[in-house]
């Protein structure tokens, strides 16, 4: 089970930059398997399309964000995710047990930093479609185990309730302050060779966040911004890579940035890797593999599982806009923010970080994932 | 201080350079003993380390894969269903627990000849979430076993997986196809994996697949059984605290109309449902302790005996009498640590052998349960060595008395000194133990958790007047010894005649180390034969149908899908049908404890058309406003002290129902007792349309056999049995349920005929003068061999006379008290006079033997 999350991970990730190095393939109507597949051209049609897309192989649903108290210092990060993986193509039209369905698997994984107590909680659900998931078509409807997100109409905000281990609750209302962003040439995320592989990758990189955290009987109130993704496909990528490092960071002066790089087992990156500048209006502009530079600054080795993760990294990118060389220094805000889900074997640490720049001024916040460094993602990947 | 540490460095000196000295010259004697001892302690040890790995399941089945539950949710207003899952899909988004719905069915495995080869508990959990439990990550438990698609791992509905020991015990392997019977139905299923490994002790008849396949294979459409909670943080189990605030907060969370209650309020139920059965199988595997400790006593005064010059030589030295009161102690605690561990290996070897026939007594009387396999704890151990010890310590106190008061003087005179034990041959002892037996079973009963009542009295008074009987075993011995000397025609007659009517304190232990074992084994007879006499009346009365219909290969309690309605509805349109009557059975709560709330055909009931034994028959007792009218078995009514008619309230699925007695009618099925209600009445208060059998009555000159075997045809998921078929299968269940007891009883008789062995080997040595005088007299080989021949079976006689007056008063305990008591059964009292013919002429003939080989061996030695 666990492979899928890494595959899924690993695939909606990545190459949304290939379309930029290979000529236009027009992708089939639908996979080999049976699966629909994303279409060039989409315009996505909000808010229904953020909800479930059930004839597709693969879907999910990113957020992570950082928040800080009304009413204290104190300050949190929170990552949610549900997968959503669709079952056997010649079924899906099939009438599905209401309870226990057979034709949609949910994963949810939820963690939450608690920056001012230095307290990393997060758990992992895996629930298939019925009783305890379900995801609606018409509009972002989603329960997932511990994780429920709907789409406020009225307010144009997402709603959402994480539960976290301990009796602990996080309710927000998300309200996107940036245009969705639209990854990839005629809106479609390229995987590679194959004419299936691709997908409709869309993004809110900014949305303002108001809520409450409830720890027993103790509520805080809450502000913050989180940043959003929204992927779907239907083909699996195959490569020889040993993991990634991702990151979405929000700087204070109102941009984002999203940098990613695929490592191949002799250490270096992918050709594929690259860097993302959103600018202020939702305008964005990249550079690749051998436009930018990842560089470990300090490991951490944790101590449940024992795998060591570079934490804390500099990117040095040239602004494709203003062509200056800049530096995003990313340090953890809390060491131990390691996801071992149900089962340590798939560890992964994905965690909230503040952002310097080569002076040392912190410029902003960022989400840094860290994947692969148990036993490498080869082989289960081929 | 100084001088205990004196005395005890005397003591352990003198056991090894004494005691074990004599250990070494006859070593066959002390190892007989010790084995004797490891008997005993393993008959009890066995016992309870069998009855812990039958009664896994107090438990839940599906324990063993998706972990121990803590909480179950139940619903107030019925069965519960797929349906409350919405309802609780709140309370289940918390990742502090894990909501587990299950759903538990029977299921018989066929063999190749497609007749029922095992019973199997199959149990339908929802596999995709299985992979959140902590159990079943913890014990790396997979499904999937590398399947591509995360849909494969469920694979089409026909697949199930089985642990590794049902694989290993029915030789299955992954992807086998398999015929098993259903609800009533054929169906070929897949085995999709096997989970687990050899180390992973997981039931042996436990197969599991996914909820909804389950759910439709039984065509019982979005039911459940239960719905478990497994809380996520199991290191914090142990903290009560953690456990009620969790508790706390799904109460709170839970919508009207579910209640929440802890898992082991449901084990402890279901254990105390077991408890009566339990208790008394450890009271009765203390037998052969029993007549162990007899052996030890018996063996340790033949070695004083024997020691007797010695111990003098150490007194006139010096030696303190509290030094050797201490060394006696110090050997009988050898004897005892050394046979309590052989118990504890022969404790486990009994237990292998005992498990299964105690889980299927379990499966066939109580509720569905699997074994485990047998583990031997260090509780066990424990209390294994604490028992041999006990006892033999206790046995060894009067010998150590005996040794501490040897006159130095008197012995090295006079050669000889033997006291024996007075108390031996005072009647009074024994006599007042009567009295105290008696007077213990005007003690009431106390009630047990699950509703069950101990009937304390009665074993306190079985005790009493088992002591007593051994106790007066001796004037038994003496007074026939004396009524057979005149009779005593030859010279051989008269010597052994003679020597038993001087009742030594030899002859009476070991009289009474027999009696022990005889009064028991004789009680048991009379009750296990009773019993059979009772239920094959009951069975000639209440069983006159012509076709007995049930799901073919279930024969357990628990986990039943019963006939569907529709198979019924087809059964009743069979041509050759006059009438059918359907049985349908559900555990309920009653006052105290679980009970069971049939429906049955009441205008069938009331027709007469089916045969009852009455004890109370309808027209009895008046239909009371409020309550629905109800006839109950016997059981019932004393259980919940109706038998003068009145109203019980039980808690059923739909919520508090009470019942009216209307008849009180006798039943032997279980000790629950059981009140029958209307069909519709019943259907409205479970919920549920499954009856658990039907009988068929076929209108008169059918031919019922071709009736049968065409049936059997049409329907091949159930079984169809004659009434001769069917008490020969029941008789077999009772045969199967008092093996175990018979076994027991069997461990009991030999260890007192291995103490028969040995007290005459001791009465030989005590008695060496009289052997030489009589040899010197002229006395032959063969004449000393008849001799003693004679003076074993005489003791045997005694023995067996005592034992069986004894066993008749513990067979009245047996059936008059303990069982009215502990099960609310009132069975026909009934003398097995042939069984008791065949011990005694059994007993006489091995007492014979054991005179002859005993008087061989000192011939021998000699």
């Amino acid at each position: 089970m666990h492979m899928w999350r890494i595959l899924i991970i690993l695939y909606t990730l990545a190459f949304n930059s290939l379309w930029a190095e290979l000529e236009w393939i027009q992708p089939p109507a639908y996979t080999d398997k049976g699966y629909r597949v994303p279409q060039p051209d989409y315009q996505p049609n909000l808010p229904k399309d953020l909800g479930a897309h059930p004839d597709y192989a693969i879907e999910w649903w990113y957020w992570v964000g950082h928040l800080e108290a009304i009413d204290s210092d104190e300050s949190f990060g929170f990552q949610s995710t549900v997968f959503r993986l669709a079952g056997d193509p010649q079924q899906l039209d099939a009438s599905d047990d209401a309870h226990f369905g057979r034709n949609q698997l949910y994963m949810s994984h939820l963690a939450l930093s608690d920056i001012s107590q230095q307290r990393y909680t997060h758990a992992e659900r895996i629930v298939r479609n019925g009783w305890q998931a379900n995801a609606a078509e018409q509009g972002l409807q989603i329960s997932a185990g511990p994780i429920s997100a709907h789409w406020n109409k009225p307010a144009q905000a997402i709603e959402m309730q994480l539960n976290y281990p301990g009796d602990t609750h996080l309710t927000m209302t998300m309200t996107p302050r940036k245009p969705m962003l639209i990854f990839g040439e005629r809106g479609l995320s390229r995987k590679g060779a194959d004419p299936a592989a691709v997908s409709w990758y869309w993004t809110y990189s900014r949305l303002d966040v108001t809520g409450t955290l409830t720890r027993g009987d103790t509520t805080i109130a809450l502000q913050g911004m989180a940043w959003m993704d929204h992927e779907i496909s239907s083909s699996q990528l195959g490569g020889d890579l040993d993991g990634w490092d991702w990151t979405a960071i929000h700087l204070d002066n109102g941009t984002e940035l999203k940098a990613y790089r695929l490592r191949r087992p002799n250490g270096g990156s992918d050709p594929w890797s690259a860097v993302y500048w959103i600018d202020a209006q939702g305008q964005h502009h990249s550079v690749y593999a051998e436009g930018f530079k990842w560089k470990t600054v300090s490991t951490w080795t944790s101590p449940h599982t024992g795998l060591r993760y570079p934490t804390e990294v500099k990117i040095l990118a040239t602004n494709p806009t203003s062509r200056k060389l800049e530096t995003y220094h990313l340090r953890p805000k809390l060491d131990d923010q390691e996801f071992t889900g149900n089962a340590s074997s798939n560890a992964y640490w994905e965690g909230a970080c503040d952002v310097f720049d080569a002076q040392g001024k912190r410029i902003g916040q960022a989400y840094l994932e860290l994947a692969g460094y148990g036993d490498g993602l080869r082989g289960k990947l081929n | 201080m100084m001088r205990f540490f004196t005395e005890s460095r005397v003591a352990l000196l003198l056991l090894r350079k004494l005691s074990l000295r004599h250990w070494r010259t006859s070593w066959g004697s002390y190892l007989v003993l010790i084995a004797i001892v490891s008997i005993g302690v393993g008959a009890f040890s066995g016992i309870r380390q069998a009855i812990r790995a039958a009664s896994a399941n107090f438990s839940l089945f599906n324990e063993a894969v998706s972990g121990r539950s803590d909480f179950l949710i139940r619903s107030a207003q019925g069965p519960i269903s797929s349906h409350d899952l919405e309802s609780l899909a709140a309370v289940a988004a918390s990742p502090d627990w894990h909501l587990v719905p299950v759903i538990e069915s029977s299921v018989a495995l066929l063999d190749e000849s497609g007749a029922a080869r095992q019973q199997l508990r199959l149990i339908g959990l929802d596999l995709l979430s299985l992979g959140n439990l902590p159990n079943f990550l913890e014990r790396n438990f997979d499904i999937s076993e590398g399947s591509g698609d995360w849909w494969s791992a469920l694979g089409p509905s026909d697949q199930v997986w089985i642990t590794h020991s049902l694989a290993r015990g029915a030789g299955l392997a992954k992807d086998d196809r398999i015929e098993i019977v259903f609800g009533g139905l054929l169906r070929t299923i897949t085995v999709a994996g096997i989970l687990g490994g050899p180390a992973d002790n997981l039931p042996e008849d436990l197969m599991i697949a996914d909820l909804p396949s389950v759910q439709s294979w039984a065509k019982r459409p979005a039911e459940l059984n239960r719905i478990e909670v497994v809380v996520a943080d199991t290191n914090q189990r142990a903290n009560r605290d953690f456990l009620a605030a969790i508790e706390a907060r799904i109460q709170a969370q839970l919508p009207d109309g579910y209640r929440l209650e802890p898992a082991a309020e449901q084990a402890a139920k279901r254990a105390s449902m077991t408890e009566a059965f339990r208790l008394n199988l450890v009271i009765l595997s203390l037998i052969a302790m029993l007549v162990a400790a007899y052996l030890i006593l018996q063996a340790l005064d033949a070695a004083v005996v024997r020691r007797r010059h010695e111990i003098a030589t150490l007194k006139s030295l010096g030696l303190s009498a509290r030094v050797l009161f201490a060394l006696s102690l110090l050997e009988a605690s050898l004897i005892g640590l050394l046979g309590s561990i052989g118990g504890l290996a022969v404790g486990h070897l009994l237990a292998l052998g005992a498990v299964h026939l105690l889980a299927d007594t379990v499966n066939t009387l109580y509720f569905a349960t699997s074994t485990q396999a047998i583990q031997l704890s260090a509780q066990d151990c424990w209390i294994g060595l604490s028992l041999g010890m006990c006892f033999s310590l206790l046995a060894g106190w009067l010998p150590a008395r005996d040794a501490m008061q040897t006159p130095p003087a008197q012995i090295l005179a006079r050669g000889d000194w033997s006291p024996g034990f007075a108390w031996l041959r005072r009647p009074q002892i024994g006599l007042s133990l009567l009295a105290l037996g008696g007077l213990a079973l005007l003690i009431p009963p106390p009630q047990l958790a699950g509703g069950a009542k101990m009937a304390l009295g009665g074993f306190l008074a079985a005790g009493c007047w088992i002591f007593a009987g051994a106790l007066l075993s001796g004037q038994v011995l003496t007074r026939l010894a004396r009524l057979l000397q005149p009779l005593s025609p030859r010279v051989v007659w008269r010597i052994a005649v003679s020597r038993l009517a001087d009742g030594s304190s030899r002859h009476r232990l070991a009289v009474a180390g027999l009696v022990v074992a005889v009064s028991m084994v004789t009680g048991m007879f009379q009750m296990v034969g009773s019993f059979r006499g009772t239920i094959e009346v009951w069975f000639d009365v209440r069983f006159q149908a012509d076709l007995y219909v049930s799901e073919r290969g279930v024969t357990s309690q628990g986990n039943v899908n019963g006939i569907t309605p529709e198979v019924l509805q087809s059964l009743s349109m069979v041509p050759e049908l006059a009438f059918m009557d359907a049985l349908y059975i559900e555990q309920v709560e009653g006052p105290i404890g679980v009970t069971t709330l049939a429906g049955a055909d009441f205008s069938i009931w009331e027709e007469g058309r089916v045969e009852q034994i009455w004890l109370s028959p309808p027209g009895t007792f008046t239909e009371i406003e409020g309550a629905e009218p109800a006839y109950v078995s016997e059981t019932f009514a004393r259980r919940f002290n109706v038998m003068d008619g009145g109203i019980v309230e039980l808690s059923t699925t739909t919520g508090p129902r009470q019942v009216a007695v209307m008849g009180i009618f006798a039943d032997y099925g279980n000790e629950f007792g059981a009140a029958v209600v209307d069909v519709p009445v019943w259907q409205e208060w479970t919920q549920r349309q499954r009856p658990i059998n039907t009988t068929l009555y076929l209108q008169p000159d059918v031919t019922v056999n071709t009736v049968r075997d065409r049936l059997r045809l049409e329907y091949p998921g159930l079984d169809f049995r004659n009434s001769q078929e069917l008490r020969t299968l029941a008789l077999g269940i009772f045969n199967d349920t008092f093996r175990v007891t018979a076994a027991l009883n069997g461990i009991g008789i030999t260890v007192a005929f291995i103490g028969l062995l040995l007290g005459l080997m001791a009465i030989f040595e005590e008695s060496a003068q009289t052997w030489r005088t009589l040899k010197q007299l002229g006395i032959s080989y063969k004449q000393l061999l008849l001799t003693a021949g004679i003076e074993g079976a005489g003791i045997a006689l005694a023995a067996y006379i005592s034992g069986t007056l004894m066993g008749l008063a513990l067979g009245a305990i047996l059936i008059k008290v303990i069982n009215v008591q502990s099960f609310g059964w009132s069975l026909l009292w009934q003398l097995p006079l042939g069984s008791f013919a065949l011990l005694g002429l059994m007993m006489v003939t091995t007492g014979f033997i054991c005179g002859v080989g005993t008087a061989a061996w000192w011939h021998k030695k000699k």
